[in-house]
């Protein structure tokens, strides 16, 4: 009986295939794969395509690359502008501080923001509901728009040319308290229960089950808060005055000299400034995808 | 372990009653089991014994103490979750060995103790594997394995054996039933499972709208309901109930008249006499009814077989009557074609009278 209906199968695929209307289908279908294709391979060579023009400037002499014309490949390699940032910059120290500070930022920003968010989704306490408005609410201005009253705070406190001040204002981050909030409402709150009988403190909660439980997302939202906060340029650039207080990011406007702009010395050292970042998201890609998912608002 | 009381306690969620001035006492050893339908707030009553929720009205005590406002851990209670609630991140042992882990116990202590509970349960190939890898018995005994470590006064089961096949729970309850034997600690277990709670208990609380609607062992709520609704509720299949008049009293008899012109007595329990009207509703269980001859003396009530349930140690048979349709059990030998005309003989010892008020006269 098994046997028959295999073998109706077996025909019935055999007759839906050799149907010419289902071959024009399927040659449509193609058509438009293909032209799917095409189109996602050229934005794809349209958007690399400056980091490849990047890395190639960063790879010419100086004057070839002020030279008229687009030269795709050098005709001439040289280290040079490689050799002047790694020598004769404090790019070491810029790095130190960029690590020290994305750290930080990332350390501060997960550990307060998966506080809030546990507090906001599982305590009951006065004035909740008008606290998470408030988040919600201070997610809708922009970061740039409080840049002067940071600059002016940071001042006041004496924090211009320190780590505090650089760390400091990146602490704001709706975002990920959001994130938190949504996935610890996501917890079966009998666990919750079978942790408070067990005699879990609300710390003991939130360390040692809620954050655990959503260690994905902790991983996901650590490594886009270092990624975003390594990036940060325009507060850093403000906050910072003294060459040894530069993040690699600022530090990358250093490089010209009395004659100028350097271009293969400034693309040089914006390659060295985004090399541990892109070394973080080959390592970790898929998590990073996934957080990216979840800061637009889509649950991975 | 120790007894648990609640006096006068009741529940409220903004203008709803959950719970409604209920007095429990369960004594220390004994097995408990709260059973009633969805909604009656068992569930809400066993978590306010554990402290998970607060308690609107009255008080509760667990070993004589007051612990209306203790909170969960320290009221030496452990309870089993219907979903398991094990932590998923953490391994058989790392389950286990949470509540000691939180209390700060040497981790040398905590694998001993947790070793000599996976010895009683079995869990001792399972100790290194994550909740996600086991199967619902196994889960089910990590459960009762996280809770027996706590060493607690009083155990509490919710549901515990919902999320299991047939198979499994007649194991789990056979398991249960021997760890409540060995371990003689008092245990309270929330079920909508009238087999369950015949079987595990030797304490039943029958709950109906966030009330005690009879309290007793599990024969006596058998044989013996104090109302209507526990006697429909408790036994499978449910009991007949049959409309009806009375139409005589006298003293711990009554008279009482079925459709169809026929009539039988039947012995009283309480004052003997139908509190306000006359319409009454005589439950007799399926066993309690026999199939005889329609013309026989000993019939009380004629009809007709509709359905026969033949289940190899027993047969049920539908029957159609004047008074409604009814179930008669008989042994598995019983052989009888839908459609026969049949003869039912009740049991008057066994017939139980419910008034309007539906409590049993």
């Amino acid at each position: 009986m098994s046997a028959l209906t295999l073998d109706d199968r077996a025909a019935g695929a055999h007759v839906a295939v050799a149907d010419p209307s289902n071959w024009n289908r399927i040659k449509q279908l193609d058509r438009i794969g293909l032209f799917i294709t095409v189109m996602t391979v050229v934005v794809a060579v349209f958007w690399a395509f400056p980091i490849y023009w990047a890395l190639v400037t960063s790879f010419k002499p100086e004057q070839d690359v002020v030279r008229p014309g687009i030269e795709l490949w050098p005709e001439r390699f040289t280290f040079e502008a490689y050799t002047f940032t790694l020598f004769q910059t404090k790019i070491g120290i810029w790095y130190l501080n960029s690590i020290v500070t994305s750290l930080v930022v990332t350390f501060l920003v997960i550990t307060m923001s998966a506080a809030a968010g546990y507090a906001i989704s599982q305590l009951e306490f006065p004035g909740r509901k008008l606290l998470w408005w408030l988040i919600l609410a201070s997610f809708m201005i922009p970061i740039p728009a409080l840049i002067v009253n940071h600059f002016v705070l940071m001042s006041q406190f004496k924090l211009i040319n320190t780590w505090a001040g650089v760390i400091l204002p990146q602490l704001i981050a709706p975002v990920t308290v959001m994130i938190y909030k949504q996935f610890f409402d996501s917890v079966p709150k009998d666990f919750r229960e079978a942790a408070v009988i067990d005699g879990a403190t609300e710390l003991q909660l939130l360390f040692r089950l809620y954050l655990p439980m959503n260690w994905g997302i902790t991983t996901a939202l650590s490594i886009i808060a270092f990624i975003g906060a390594w990036n940060q340029f325009l507060w850093p650039f403000l906050v910072t005055t003294s060459e040894n207080m530069f993040n690699v990011t600022v530090g990358i406007t250093q490089v010209t000299d009395a004659f100028g702009v350097k271009y293969a010395r400034q693309l040089a050292t914006a390659i060295l400034a985004g090399l541990p970042v892109a070394l973080i998201y080959l390592i970790f890609q898929r998590k990073v995808t996934q957080a990216i998912m979840l800061t637009a608002g889509i649950k991975g | 372990m120790a007894s648990v009381e609640l006096k006068n306690i009741s529940k409220r969620y903004g203008s709803v009653q959950v719970i409604s001035n209920l007095d429990l006492f369960v004594e220390e050893g004994s097995f408990c089991a709260l059973l009633g339908p969805s909604g009656c707030g068992k569930s809400t009553l066993l978590r306010m014994i554990a402290g998970l929720e607060a308690i609107t009205e009255g008080q509760a005590f667990i070993g004589g103490n007051e612990v209306t406002n203790t909170p969960p851990a320290k009221r030496r209670v452990a309870m089993v979750f219907q979903s398991y609630a094990l932590y998923p991140h953490l391994t058989v042992r790392g389950n286990i060995c949470f509540s000691m882990s939180l209390a700060g116990m040497p981790k040398a202590a905590q694998n001993e103790r947790a070793d000599q509970v996976a010895k009683m349960l079995q869990l001792e190939p399972l100790m290194e594997r994550r909740p996600a890898q086991l199967s619902g018995g196994q889960r089910q005994r990590v459960a009762i394995g996280r809770a027996l470590v706590r060493d607690p006064e009083v155990f509490l089961f919710d549901e515990p054996l919902s999320n299991l096949d047939a198979l499994l729970r007649v194991q789990m309850r056979l398991e249960l039933a021997k760890l409540h034997q060995d371990l003689k600690t008092t245990m309270i277990y929330v079920t909508h499972d009238q087999v369950e709670a015949m079987t595990l208990a030797d304490k039943i609380v029958v709950l109906d709208k966030g009330r005690i609607s009879q309290a007793g062992t599990p024969l006596e709520l058998y044989n013996f309901p104090a109302n209507r609704f526990v006697a429909s509720f408790i036994g499978s299949p449910a009991m007949n109930f049959l409309p009806a008049t009375a139409e005589s009293v006298n003293g711990e008899t009554m008279k009482v008249n079925f459709a169809g012109d026929t009539s039988m007595t039947l012995q009283t329990r309480n004052s003997g006499s139908p509190a306000g009207s006359n319409k009454l509703e005589v439950g007799i269980r399926p066993e309690h009814v026999h199939l005889v001859d329609p013309d026989s003396s000993q019939t009380t009530i004629k009809g007709k077989t509709t359905i026969v349930e033949q289940l190899g140690n027993t047969t049920f048979v539908y029957v159609d009557t004047p008074s409604g349709p009814m179930i008669v059990e008989g042994d598995g030998s019983l052989q009888i074609a839908p459609g026969t005309n049949v003869g039912l003989q009740f049991e008057p010892k066994r017939a139980h009278v419910f008034g309007a008020d539906g409590m049993v006269i």
